[in-house]
This record gives structure tokens, sequence and C-alpha cells, in this order.
């Protein structure tokens, strides 16, 4: 199935991507390309095949719950343009 | 240029023939004179770890560890105490990392000296490095032509001779083709072999650091200090670390290597095709039985990457929405709004299209057609190489299709660019280790091969590169370095 323009702008809100609007022609045509490229999948058999989520098929290692990490949060903050007191500063969101 | 291996700079600093402080000063003043021409750092005026550093050549070095005053760069994709880490993105122009990723804190432990952040793709997303916010890397063996990426600006800086040797990350072959590109050794370790904290993630189940260098020697002496157990990266392995430098002469005779048809399948043109065939012979002159394989799924390994990256891509970035760190536009006053102008202004092209093709393949009712199916596809892949690691020591396969290409020549198509990861993305999708190195010339410009090892035998790739090393010389053929823009070879 092609790749349409609006798919395009949907992708772009789920992805919290703004694109200019010369831009979404040269998306669209990219996309359309690798999504043709990426379509080769479909011709191989993977019947009964297990999908692979590791390399070296290894579970995820847990640890215990143990307070490890000391408070760096004023310095992990300098980062930040926007943050005062502790907090981060962003556009209102409840009225 | 003259260019020392870390192996001569240990005899150098031991004979006492130069300090650390001479050799850091050295390495920096060769950046200031000769990077305007290849832009191969981003970030090069780091203070020296004075720790391990001494300006007295008749005293010890303060710290007598394996690497002290070694100098080395680190792509600028590893975070770094205190020193801007910006991942070739506009996102990260000036974040400052408060810790080191564990990579670069193993290496310090040993008393390697950073001398800077080498320039890279941006968030290590292309094969040219022309995706940089900080601007293409030129290579010292052409300077109209690409070092190859994503780890160009490492690939450069140590084919140049400004620095002995560097960190970069392979991802789908973003160490192995620059090093190819460029004349050098490159080796992608094992997937969980080192530790992935501290490293700016892209694509979590394929992304590994390894090493640029001019040896298969110096490669091995790095990798035994850098790899490792990492309780603080979930992925990492709890393998022990081999010494690595002392399997460099281990007996290769009757050592069996596959070629692949489907590597060797008249797509080579005739002068690559004829250095593959030459290094063979000096492989065989060394004892190395030869053994033609299959792996029959091997072709649809760039179609099966091009959507877990992406996926996996699309996942990692979004945690840069500008508010705790990354670009951040002001005066916008709709909380959406604000995290799309971000990303918008942050993020360069190419990372956008895979953010887009990532959410894509993972958005509602394409999940299982592109996503599930490209994990299947992934173990078919997996299950080939297993099944030739039954019958043979090691595969060997081109690096590349061709030598470095012009900057610019495959900017726009991004497909044709993705091409250029085909014989270097299987040995990711399967987590194996794989060395390229330098087999000789094609019209002025270095060209590669490909040794790709079972899990954690990174020692034979290191042997049998090591070995060939000793009975040829392409590693150390140097690139006349100018100053002006006139092409060298």
């Amino acid at each position: 199935m092609a790749i349409t323009k609006s798919d395009i702008e949907h992708l772009c809100g789920l992805s919290k991507l703004n694109l200019d609007d010369d831009e979404i022609p040269i998306y669209l045509q990219q996309m359309t390309d690798i999504l043709e490229m990426i379509e080769q999948l479909q011709s191989a058999d993977t019947d009964e095949i297990i999908p692979m989520a590791h390399p070296l098929d290894m579970h995820q290692r847990l640890r215990e719950d143990t307070v490890i990490d000391t408070n760096d949060r004023d310095i992990y903050q300098k980062n930040s343009l926007n943050a005062e007191e502790g907090f981060y500063k962003v556009p209102k969101v409840i009225e | 240029m003259e260019r020392f291996t870390v192996k001569a700079i240990q005899n150098m600093l031991s004979n006492k023939q130069i300090n650390s402080a001479e050799l850091f000063d050295l390495y920096s003043s060769r950046i200031t004179d000769y990077d305007q021409t290849f832009n191969a750092f981003i970030t090069n005026d780091v203070e020296p770890n004075v720790e391990y550093i001494t300006d007295d050549k008749n005293q010890e070095s303060p710290s007598d560890s394996a690497l002290t005053g070694i100098p080395y760069a680190a792509k600028d994709i590893f975070c770094t105490q205190g020193i801007r880490t910006t991942c070739g993105s506009k996102m990260l122009e000036d974040f400052i990392p408060p810790y080191d990723a564990t990579v670069i804190k193993n290496l310090k432990k040993q008393g390697a000296v950073l001398l800077g952040k080498t320039n890279m793709d941006e968030f290590a997303m292309g094969s040219s490095n022309e995706t940089s916010y900080f601007g293409s890397v030129h290579n010292p063996w052409d300077i109209e032509r690409t070092p190859g990426g994503s780890s160009g600006g490492s690939a450069a800086a140590v084919a140049a001779g400004l620095a002995p040797i560097a960190l970069g990350t392979d991802t789908g072959g973003s160490i192995r083709q620059p090093a190819a590109f460029t004349g050098i050794t490159g080796l992608k370790p094992t997937y969980g072999r080192c530790s992935r904290y501290g490293m700016v993630a892209f694509a979590s189940s394929l992304d590994q650091a390894g090493i640029l260098a001019l040896s298969a020697e110096d490669t091995a002496i790095f990798l035994e200090s850098m790899a490792g157990f990492d309780p603080l990266d979930s992925t990492s392995v709890e393998e022990s670390v081999p010494q690595y430098s002392q399997y460099l002469e281990e007996n290769i005779r009757g050592k069996i290597i596959g070629l692949p048809k489907e590597f060797f399948d008249g797509s080579l043109a005739s002068p690559y095709e004829t250095l593959i065939a030459e290094s063979i012979d000096s492989y065989k002159k060394l004892g190395i039985v030869f053994k033609e394989i299959s792996l029959p799924n091997i072709g649809y390994s760039v179609p099966t990457y091009y959507v877990v990256a992406p996926a996996e891509c699309s996942s990692n970035l979004a945690r840069y929405d500008g508010v705790r760190f990354g670009y951040r536009s002001q005066n916008i006053e709709d909380l959406d709004e604000f995290y799309r102008t971000n990303r918008q202004i942050g993020f360069g092209e190419e990372v956008k299209r895979r953010i887009i093709t990532g959410t894509y393949v993972l958005s509602a009712g394409y999940y299982d057609a592109y996503y599930l199916k490209a994990q299947k596809v992934r173990q078919l892949i997996n299950q080939d190489f297993e099944r030739a690691f039954e019958s043979v020591d090691i595969i060997l396969g081109p690096t590349t299709q061709t030598s470095a290409f012009k900057l610019g020549e495959k900017v726009d198509d991004p497909v044709s660019m993705y091409m250029n990861d085909i014989y270097t993305i299987s040995s990711n999708l399967a987590g194996l280790p794989a060395i390229s190195h330098p087999i000789g010339f094609v019209e002025g410009l270095p060209y590669g091969l490909q040794l790709i090892a079972p899990h954690f035998k990174e020692h034979h790739l290191l042997s049998l590169t090591h070995q060939y090393q000793k009975v040829t010389d392409w590693h150390q053929i140097t690139p006349k370095l100018s100053m002006s823009s006139e092409s060298n070879n």
C-alpha cells in the first residue's frame, strides 16, 4: 500500500516532529523508496520462526531494588536552559 | 606525517625518548595544524588528564598503568564528564555530560589520555559523515571524498596521524566501513562485549563500541582495557576478558575460513575482486584453509536492518524533547508545538527520516508486517551464521563494494546510501564480532576486507589480522597530507 501525504503528517504527529510544507513531498518520495526496499522482506519464508529479540539470546538481567545513586539533581539540571528551584519549566499544560 | 602506533608510543615512553606531556602537545599541535582540512574533530580543546601526564623524561609516570600517557580520540557519541558531547547533532550542541561512559572510564583508569571528540554522522545515522551538524569530514587520502561513516572523524584522525588510535561505534558498519575507506584497522566487538553505558543510544540491540587503529596489535592492546562486564548496561555480558595481545601469535595454521558465495556473486568490480583474491593467497601462505559456504538469507540484511534500526531509533530518540537537556526553542506557548519545534530544529534530515520510518513500522496495523517480520528474518540470518560456524572458524568477505566515494555523491538518495552497508550489517544483526583491515589500493584509494567470527572470538580476528599484517605493509602506507585543498594520493 502506497504511503500518502496524510500518512507522513500523521507520522509526524506520532513522533512529535514538524516538517515544512515543501519538505513533505521530499520525505514522501524518500519514504516510498525506503518502504519499497523494505518490502523485499515479504518474500522470506518465516513460518514457525521465532522472532529474534536479542543477539545473544539473553534475558533481561535484574538487580536488587536498592538505592545506589546519590542525588545529583543540580548537576543534571545544569543542562537545562529553563530549570528553576529544582523544577523544569515548560509551556502551561493545565489552565 | 609520521604515524606512531600505540605499541611504538609505549616503547618511546619507556625508553624516555619522549614524555607524556610532549606526546600530548605533539598530537594537539597536529590537530591544530591539520584539522581545518579534515574536520575530524568536533571538540579538540580538551585539558589533558594530568593524573597520567609527566613533563619530566627522567621521572616515572605519576601512575603506571597499561596505557599510561597514551593519547586517544573518542567519537563524540561517548559521554565525557565535563566535556561537551554532541553526537554530531544540533540537538546536543551544548550538552555537557555529568558522567563518563564506562568505556571512557575504563580507559581513564588505565591511564589513556583523551585528545578530543571526533566528528560523526548525526546520532551515528549515516555512512559518509555528511549528516553531521558540524560539517562533513574529509578523507585524508583524497579530501574530496568521504572517510565513510558514521565514525568518519575517528577514521580520518587515525589515518592522518592526528591520533594514534580512536574509539568508534558500529551499529551497521560504522567502524568497519570508515576503516576500509581510510586504510586502517577497525574492530566491532561482540554485542555486549563493551559497555553501552554512557554511549548515546541509536539502536540498542545493534550498537557496539569498538576501535579504529593502525594495526591489529594496537586494537588488542586497547580492547583488553576497554572491554568487560558492566552492571550499568543491562545487555553487557558477564564473560571474562581475554588478554587479547597474548593471542596475537597464536597458531593459525589449519584454521578454516569460509567464503560465502553470496558475498562473491560477481557484483564486486574486478580491481576489488583482485585485491581480495591476493589477500586470500596471503592467508593461504599463512596456512589458512578456505572453503565455500552459503548464507542463504544474507540478502535480506539491508531491509531487515532498515526496519529494526529505525524502529529502535524512533523509540530511543523520543527522549529529546528539549525540556531536561538538548535544543530548546523559546516563546512557544503550546506544549505539543514546543516538542515538535524543538525536534524539528534540533534534528537533521536523516535523523527525522529514520524517526518517521521507525514510527511507521511500529505503528498500529504495520507492526506485524514490518517489525515482527524483520525480527523473524533477523533470526533466519542468525541461523545462517550458526550453521556456517559449524564448519568454519571465520568468515571472510569484502567490507565495502568500492573504495571511498565522493562527498555529495549519494547524499540525496537514502536507499543507495543504505546499500553501502550491504556486507557489514549482517554481523550487527547477529551480534557477531568483525574486523576490517586494509588489503591494498585502487586508484590511490585504500580498500579493506572483513573477517567475521563467532561470538566472543575477537582474539581470532586479531591474531589472523596481526599475522597478515606481519607479512604485508598495506596498513603502514601513509597518506600524504597537505594543508591546502589539493587532492592527495
